[in-house]
Order: C-alpha cells, then structure tokens, then sequence
C-alpha cells in the first residue's frame, strides 16, 4: 500500500545547527502516527516543513506516493494538509464559519460580498461530522477552547484535509474534553485522513495512536508499535537513558508555616480552610475550573479575599497585591508562562531579579555586580542551560524559563512557594529537574503548595493533598491513603464521597 | 569554573562598553544623511551649523526622552504639545507679575508634573487606554491654555529668564546643555535604577510584573510624570528663545516626539526602547529639517522627507528585526 504520507531522508539545517538529519517514516491512510520527543528534539521543525513554513535542506514529502515541494503555508493547505496549533491560530470576535473560511471566503457577486449564508451552512456540514452542539454562526470568544479544537478540525474537513497535523492539541483539555477529542480523531482516521499526534503526555500518546516515531536530537531515534512498547521504553528512548523510578521523599516539620482559615472569594474559593507545614508540599487537585488556581491566586495576593484570614508564623496577614504577598515571603510561580511569568524582551538575570529589585539596590540605583553575583548562584543552582545570563528570556526553552522563575522566588527570599501546573509545556528531562528542585526546596525548609492536573506528578510530589470541587475543599487526603482513584472520586461533582473513601482506603 | 560559566562572564564587560546593534542602526542613519547634506551643502558641515542642528533639535530631544519612557511602559503621551502650552503661559505670567525666575521655573515644571500625573492616574487607577487619555487632555489642556490666556500671546519675557534658556555655556547652547543633562539622567533611570526595570517589565508584560510584584500603578504614573515635566522644560526653552508665550504653542509636538523615539528603537508595543536611540533619532529628524532648509527646499517637501524617513527607519527596523 501507498503511504498517505512520507518523509524521505529530510534533513534541515540553519545557520550553525542540523535541526533534522535523514529523518524517514511513513504514515498509512487513516493511521493516527504519534510524534514524540522531547522540546527541541525536532518535532516542530518536521511539521514545519509538512505545512510548508520551511523547506527541507534535503529530501523529500510525500503525499500518496507524490513527491510534494511546498513553497508557503498556503501551498500545504491546498495539497490537503492540515495543522492544528497548540496556540489555536483563530479570530476571537469573528463566528465559527467565518473563522473556518479565514482566508479563502466563499463569496458573491464577483467577489464584492462575503456569502454569510453559504459559509454557515458548509461549516454547519463540516461540523455534523464530528460535533453537532457548535453553531457555525456563534463567535469564536463564546466556545470552550475544547470546542474551538474542534472547529480548527472541521475546517481540516472543510479543507479536505488527507493529513492532519496536531500540536499538542490537549494541553488545555480536561479529561472530558479529552475523550471527546479522542473520538473525533477516531472519526477522521475511520474516514481515512491521517493524523500526526504530538504531544508530551504518554497516558495520550498509548491510547490514541497505534504507532509512533520517536524523536531527540534532530534524529529518528525508533519507531515503536504503541501495542506492544512500554511507556518507559518510549521515554527511554526519548531522553536517551533510562530515567529513574522516582521516589517521594518527605520533610514534613510539625511547625505551621501558613495557615488559611474560611477564605473565601469573589472568584470562585468557598471557605476553603487548610493549614502548611514548614517544609511541606501540600498538594491541590481538582478538575480544571475547580478553584486550584483562584485559590493559589488568593495565597499570592493577585486576587481579594472576601471572607476568611490567613496567618503566616502565626500572624494575621492581609494582601492587596502581589508586591505585599512578596514581602510577606510567598511566591507565585504562575501557570501562563508566557501570560503570568516572563518578560520576554529582558535579560533571564534581570527577569530573576525582578520581585527583589530593591535588595539588590542602595540609594536608588541597582548594584550591577551583586546582582549578577546572585544571577550566577541561583540560575547555576536552578541548572539553567544555556548558562547565559543577559540572554533574554524568550529565547529559552520553557523548562528553562521555569527555572528562572524559580530562581525568581529564591532571590527574593519568598519562603513559601506556589507552584501553577509547574511542568505545564515541559519536556520529560527538564520535568524531572523542576521534581527534584521542588524536592530540595522542601528540604531546605520552604513550604511549598503545588496545583497539577497531572496525577502522576501530585502523587510523585505531594505530602498531603488538598482536594477542590466546585471552589470547595472536598477532602484532604493524607500521603499513605493518596491514589489517584482516591484523588479522582472527590474531584468529580456528583460523586459519592463516602463510597469514594472506602474505595480509597480499600485501593491504600 | 567551567567553559560556560567563563563565557556569561564576558559578555557584560562587553555590554557595558558597547551600545546595541539597534542604536549602531540609527547613528549609521544619521550618518548616512550627514554626508548626504555635507555633499549637497558646503556650510551644512560647519561647527556653527552643527551647533545649530544641536539647538534646534534641543525641544523635540527634550519630549521624546519623556516619551520614550512613556512608550517603554506601553502607553503613549499625546498631550505633550498642550501640557508645554499650559506651562509656558502661566510660567509667563507669573514672570510677567514679577515672580522670581527660579520660583517660576518651578511652577512651570510643576504644571508639567501635575497634567502628567493627572494623565497617569487616569491610566493607573481608571483604566483607560493610553491613547484615549492623553487624546482627551490633549484637547482639554490646549481649551486650558487658551482660556487660561483668553487666546492672547503672553509677551515680554524678562532677559534674565531668557539668556537662562537661549544662552550659552562654554560656547554651547544651554538648551544643549540641558538636554543632554536630562539625556545622561533618563539613561541612568532606565538603565541603572528598579524604576528603569520597572517599566520595562510594565511595558513588557504587565500581567508578569503584577504577579512578581511590580508596583504597576506607580510605575505608569512616574512615566507620565516625567513625560510632563520634560514638556514643560520644553516650553521653558522654546519661551526663552522666543520671548513670548503662544497659547497654542506645540501643536503637534506628539508627532515629532513619538517618531523621534520610534526611529530611535522604540516599540509602540512597549518593553523596548532606547535614550541613545532617541537622542540620536531626533538629531537626525533636526539635521533633516537644517538640511533642507539650507538646501530651500520648500517646506512641503520637508514634511515629505520627514514621513518618508520615519517609514524607512521603520522599514529597516523590520528588516532586521529577529538579529541581535
């Protein structure tokens, strides 16, 4: 049988480095391929080159057996293939269908009128296939991020997409949301369009797709049948060694560093009451929309409490802003990055500094020599790589942007550190690093809140683990009961508590 | 110590003694339109003519540098023009009614500060946009000024005030002087100071600074503040060369600023910015204009060359933006 899609021996080289040598797989009509390995590996360079952005230095495409040279974006989508972006590319105020025709609108009377009517009614078409509740004629803004993935896959359908490329398409999905994904991507490989999946999570990888390619260091380093592998095995051979069964390790004191009582919110939070121990790692689970972040938002100062107080060393505290939280030693480090965390244009030293300027400071003016001394010590501590410290920040890989976060809080002195989804969009070397520095914080006697939608990480991490439904705390779940049944029953409304706790204690 | 480490290193002793690739681009431009005019115009080059471009590029220099920071924040002044104006006829009056020169002087600055804050705290606390604030007073500082005047030049500025403003120093221009002095401390701020970083985060990324504790509020407003109070050192040098202070005196002087910051490296987006840059992109918008004017050409085509310089500094900014 004729591949639907193959790369032929692509390499791609840029100034000064091979982004890709002699990559070479196929892809079957209707198969959905995986693509993995970690940031930087290659992957993004590849599927680049698939929807035309780059051209390879070498080698070929091919599509159905036809050697394809694609000069811009515009020639991919044309040749049937269809990328689907992490960072979904759509126009917010804009409707469904418009967003669907973006770029190549069905017109009217020579061209001089955009025919609403007609687009709606074949997006309408398009998304009977997969997802009838979406009105073509709703804006954008109004749909769920889920929901606006599933629109960027009607107008593959609309495209007559033969591949589709996603990118990391459930970064932002709940499980739900993920399942629903699944069967649509199920439904387009039954009508033969073939998909490549990319994506860091495994548990995604093993049950969607049935076979993969495994990428690291521009290089095909194995093709894996999902079947028969093991997701050890793949990460194995993606990071290139065997990574180690990770143990938690506890530093649990019996001092209380923080304590919230009845915080409530404008937000979301519904007298939520917990106490943190100094050199703890409290856990917070739930389902996304759950409260996890409007409470850590809470902790930090970014948003008002409404009702409640919280006492840290036994001290009544009160912020309006972040900057008070800070001087009280509490540190955000912020779910969004790119949104919450960076300042992109500016030097990873300065960004390290910026929470505790005024310490490197005297008469007004910044100490240039005691700030790079600190830049050095903590970014060397944190393991930033590439070590260069006026390089701006944007340049970096999100692991190591992570990092200089991190160092963010160390050099202000915070001694009680939140982490937001803190291996969000982080490659599987760079998470375990962020795993091992949360440990030493701990160790070294900071209290640390850590939200995750990934159960695997709370459990790797957690002490305890506070579980929020609906703005509530749902149970707090001690380390010798923590499973990840035990943290799903209380997550989901709805559910039977009481039975969930037998269950947990049955599974402990 | 290891090979990477050694390398971090140096890389700040060479920043410290070099300037950026961007500011390197826009002294090339001037120099390319220096010798344009040195070759087209014998006189263009003589000490006097530079001394001049240097004067008549003193009041733009002196509101970009405000602008620049305002820009690096992420917002944008325009009321620059008529926050000059109030400023200029009530620093007239009060020397008309016998004030001494330098209480005078403060008050004058003192107005510039007190229509930039007003602008800041409508941005900071109100929320508004920008450039729908300072669109705002920019009509109602300039309605201020002309009813404050009843739309009457304010004349006969003393001579103390005047060779103040249009003297010279060591054979320099004191407008000259004061410039680069304001130059030298807007450097320092951005450069070597938190409140420097501070707009730069603000401008950068706003919500990434709130979080890190950046004090947002007070960070917009001290840009505004300085926006205003250069404005108004401004209109105290143009009054002094003048003698007389016009109510509707800086009209469009946003424009002029805000291209000279642009050309200088400026990012209307925010976060980036440069006082170099700035000092250099209005000299060579003066030099321009010296140039031209020694050369006769109309002013029609003046306005021409201005446009088409400010797109092709921009053209060329985007060339190469991505290196660098």
């Amino acid at each position: 049988m004729i591949p639907r899609l193959r790369f032929e021996t692509i390499s791609k080289s840029f100034p000064g480095v091979n982004a890709l040598t002699d990559v070479s797989f196929d892809v079957a009509p209707g198969e959905i391929h995986g693509l993995l390995g970690e940031n930087g590996a290659g992957k993004s360079t590849l599927l680049r080159i698939l929807s035309g952005v780059f051209r390879p230095t070498s080698g070929m495409v091919l599509i159905d057996g036809q050697g394809v040279a694609f000069k811009k974006p515009m020639d991919a989508r044309g040749a049937g293939i269809a990328m689907i972006h992490q960072e979904l590319q759509q126009v917010p105020h804009l409707s469904v269908a418009q967003n669907m025709f973006l770029g190549h609108s069905l017109t009217r009377m020579g061209g001089l009128f955009v025919s609403r009517r007609q687009q709606e009614a074949r997006a309408a078409e398009a998304l009977s296939m997969i997802d009838r509740s979406i009105d073509p004629a709703a804006p954008i803004s109004s749909l769920k991020v889920a929901q606006r993935q599933i629109v960027e896959i009607g107008r593959a359908l609309l495209d007559n997409a033969r591949v589709v490329a996603m990118d990391e398409p459930t970064s932002s999905l709940t499980p739900t949301e993920f399942d629903r994904l699944a069967e649509v991507i199920a439904s387009l490989s039954a009508r033969g369009v073939s998909i490549i999946y990319v994506s860091h999570k495994m548990d995604e990888v093993f049950r969607i797709c049935q076979r993969a390619s495994v990428m690291r260091d521009g290089k095909l380093v194995g093709k894996v049948d999902l079947k028969t592998a093991s997701e050890k095995d793949v990460i194995a051979m993606m990071v290139g060694r065997q990574l180690m069964q990770e143990e938690h390790n506890s530093f649990v004191t019996d001092t209380v560093k923080l304590e919230a009582k009845n915080l409530s919110s404008a937000t979301k939070i519904r007298d939520v009451s917990f106490t943190l121990l100094k050199g703890e790692v409290l856990g917070i689970a739930g389902l996304v929309g759950s409260g996890r972040t409007e409470l850590l938002r809470l902790l930090a100062g970014a948003d008002r409490l409404s009702a409640g107080s919280i006492a840290i060393d036994g001290k009544a505290v009160r912020f309006a802003t972040p900057r008070e939280a800070i001087a009280a030693g509490i540190g955000l480090v912020p779910e969004e990055r790119k949104r919450e965390g960076i300042i992109p244009l500016r030097p990873v030293s300065t960004n390290m500094a910026l929470a505790s300027l005024s310490s490197f400071s005297a008469g007004g003016m910044i100490s240039t020599g005691k700030l790079r001394a600190t830049a050095q010590d903590l970014l060397k501590r944190v393991n930033l790589r590439p070590f260069q410290l006026d390089r701006p920040i944007r340049l970096f890989s999100g692991g190591n942007q992570q990092k200089a976060i991190i160092a963010r809080w160390l050099a202000a002195k915070s001694q009680i550190l939140l982490f937001d989804e803190p291996t969000r969009g982080i490659d599987v070397g760079a998470k375990s690093e962020i795993y091992h520095l949360i440990e030493d914080l701990a160790r070294e006697g900071h209290s640390i809140i850590v939200v995750s939608s990934e159960l695997p990480e709370i459990i790797r991490l957690s002490d305890r683990v506070l579980v929020v439904r609906e703005g509530r705390v749902a149970a707090c779940i001690p380390r010798d009961r923590l499973t990840e049944s035990a943290i799903v029953a209380h997550a989901i409304p709805g559910a039977n508590a009481g039975a969930a706790d037998t269950r947990a204690a049955q599974t402990a | 110590m290891t090979s990477s480490s050694n390398a971090a290193e140096s890389t700040p002793a060479f920043r410290r003694f070099s300037f950026s690739l961007r500011d390197a681009g826009t002294l090339i431009g001037l120099i390319v339109i220096m010798v344009v005019f040195a070759a087209l115009v014998p006189e263009f080059l003589s000490e006097r003519n530079l001394v001049n471009i240097l004067q008549q590029s003193s009041i733009n220099a002196c509101l970009a540098l405000g602008m620049t920071l305002v820009i690096i924040s992420g917002g944008i002044d325009l009321s620059v023009g008529p926050t000059a104006a109030i400023s200029a006829v009530i620093t007239a009056t009060l020397l008309l009614a016998g004030t001494p020169i330098p209480l005078a002087i403060l008050a004058g600055l003192g107005v510039g500060i007190v229509c930039g804050f007003i602008n800041g705290a409508l941005v900071a606390y109100v929320g508004l946009q920008p450039f729908i604030v300072t669109l705002g007073t920019l009509s109602t500082y300039r309605a201020i000024a002309l009813i404050y005047t009843g739309g009457n030049p304010v004349l006969g500025i003393p001579s103390g005030f005047r060779s103040l403003f249009n003297g010279n120093l060591f054979g320099i221009p004191t407008p000259v002087i004061i410039v680069a002095v304001v130059a030298i401390a807007a450097w320092i701020l951005l450069k070597k100071t938190p409140i420097g970083e501070y707009l730069m985060a603000v401008g950068g990324n706003e919500e990434a600074a709130y979080v890190a504790g950046v004090p947002i509020a007070r960070t917009k407003i001290t840009a505004y503040v300085i926006s205003g109070g250069l404005a108004a050192l401004a209109s105290l040098i143009l009054i002094g060369r003048l003698g007389a202070a016009e109510p509707i005196l800086g009209n469009l002087w946003e424009l002029d600023a805000i291209a000279a910051a642009a050309i200088g490296g400026a990012s209307l987006m925010g976060g980036k910015g440069s006082i170099l840059g700035t000092i250099l992109g209005a000299i060579i918008l003066g030099a321009m204009r010296n140039g031209l004017t020694l050369m006769n050409v109309q002013a029609f085509y003046q306005l021409l060359a201005t446009g088409l310089i400010i797109l092709a500094a921009m053209i060329i900014d985007r060339a190469t933006r991505g290196r660098g």
